[in-house]
């Protein structure tokens, strides 16, 4: 692998008393996709969570060891949280378009972010919208609402509102859960494209498309991480039997 | 994955197994009928092509249906891509049966030239081989296949050394050639279902460990 751009080291997180998270290492390569796979509760999304400090929306969550972006450990106190938010996108389940328009939901970002030239604004909301295969389908109803667009476009929408503020890494937690296969392949399709210029971290129950659209996958079990290699030796001869007995079916 | 599906991976893997073993049967038969210049049993082995044939379809297309409605990973998947090489060598295994079977009703009624030189041998050999690689397919024991590429150069010799030895009868006197031209040919059929048995031996491998080897 090369440099990498996240790190954990003995990454550790208690849910109160439950110990979610246990002696998390591992190496995310930039401009690849990595899959995080594993049973319900097995702690891949609060290991997701982690990675732009959303944990510390929850209460009673402790974390220790080291995890670091750029060389930089984000676990500590003087870390800007809203920069590396900015730096560390995140999609979610289902699409969460704010209730206004296209044109909007693109714009808030970058607005936040102290960006108010409206020549400025269009050129951002049509790359990202360009950049999420979405721009020919909204180019004439940018200003209708968000909320019109069907689930698959909403979802999309969600990536490029994640794009307009020009993250580093993009998290994707069960981006696909809710949409049809075809939404599901065209958000496949972007993710293959997105890893030219991002990072992507995806959380994933459907193994297959974590076979599909992930360079590298790591399955997790009871807050470990079994074995994290590349996707195509976690698909084709896994190194533990554990991994061997999940994605092939024979417990889960 | 579901219990179904790890069920009929179950029976293709038998499927597979019984017609590999029924392949066998043809050569170990062939052999036999050569050796004894048994028409009987020639016959018996040259209609059983059919069959062959047939079962290689019907597994061919279980495991393309098994690829396509299930997408198995891992070492289900390995055991598919296994079983459909198990499934192409043993064809051919069986067809050089049925070929040499047919030279036995080609030759028939001429005596054979004194000990058929080494050929008993390098067919005990090559039967012992293909015997190995198919416990090793059922059993998934990896030892029945150790040594397969030592085992792959004796009978390259033997089949070299049978060809010299067919080449000097033939000049000693012409009315061998038929027959030593058709030991030079059984002994080339026998090379060649050892060179399957050694390919279904690197598939055992990857489907046991998923570590690519190459017997030669």
């Amino acid at each position: 692998m090369s440099q990498s751009i996240i790190s954990t080291k003995n990454l550790n997180l208690w849910y109160h008393e439950k110990h979610a998270l246990q002696d998390i290492t591992m190496e995310i390569e930039p401009k690849k996709t990595t899959a995080l796979i594993g049973p319900s509760g097995c702690g891949k999304s609060t290991l997701l969570r982690c990675f732009n400090r959303m944990n510390d929306l929850i209460n009673q969550v402790k974390i220790k060891g080291e995890l670091c972006l750029d060389g930089c450990n984000i676990l500590s106190d003087d870390t800007d949280v809203v920069a590396l938010r900015k730096r560390v996108g995140m999609v979610f389940q289902r699409p969460n378009p704010f209730p206004k328009s296209i044109y909007e939901n693109i714009a808030y970002g970058p607005r936040v972010h102290g960006i108010n030239d409206r020549k400025e604004l269009d050129a951002i909301v049509e790359k990202s919208l360009r950049h999420a295969a979405l721009w020919e389908e909204v180019r004439d109803r940018l200003h209708e609402s968000a909320l019109g667009l069907s689930g698959g476009q909403q979802q999309r929408l969600c990536i490029a509102r994640t794009l307009a503020v020009e993250p580093e890494v993009i998290l994707m937690d069960e981006p696909c859960s809710a949409l049809d296969p075809i939404a599901t392949a065209k958000i496949e399709n972007l993710i293959e494209m997105l890893k030219e210029d991002y990072t992507v971290i995806i959380v994933t129950h459907n193994m297959q498309q974590a076979a599909r659209v992930s360079d590298y996958t790591g399955f997790m079990y009871l807050g470990k991480l079994i074995e994290y290699d590349s996707t195509t030796t976690i698909f084709e001869h896994p190194k533990q039997d554990l991994t061997e007995n999940y994605i092939t079916g024979r417990f889960g | 994955m579901t219990d179904k599906f790890h069920s009929e991976l179950k029976e293709l893997k038998k499927g597979v197994s019984d017609m590999a073993w029924f392949a066998f049967s043809m050569l170990t038969d062939s052999q036999k009928a050569f050796i004894n210049q048994d028409e009987a049993l020639a016959a018996a082995v040259i209609a059983r092509k059919d069959q062959i044939r047939e079962q290689m379809v019907t597994l061919e297309e279980t495991c393309y249906q098994l690829i396509a409605l299930n997408q198995p990973v891992a070492k289900d998947m390995r055991v598919i891509a296994c079983s459909l090489k198990v499934i192409a060598a043993s064809e051919r295994i069986g067809r050089y049966g049925k070929s040499t079977a047919k030279i036995v009703k080609e030759i028939a009624g001429k005596p054979h030239i004194a000990n058929m030189m080494s050929l008993p041998l390098m067919s005990e050999y090559v039967l012992a081989m293909i015997d190995d690689a198919l416990t090793a397919y059922d059993t998934e024991n990896l030892r029945k296949i150790d040594g397969f590429s030592a085992r792959d150069d004796a009978i390259d010799a033997l089949r070299h050394s049978i060809f010299r030895e067919s080449i000097t009868y033939m000049m000693e006197n012409p009315k061998t050639i038929t027959q030593a031209t058709y030991y030079i040919i059984i002994a080339r059929y026998l090379e060649r279902c050892a060179d399957h048995a050694c390919k279904i031996a690197e598939n055992v491998q990857y489907m046991e460990t998923g570590e690519r080897i190459e017997i030669k």
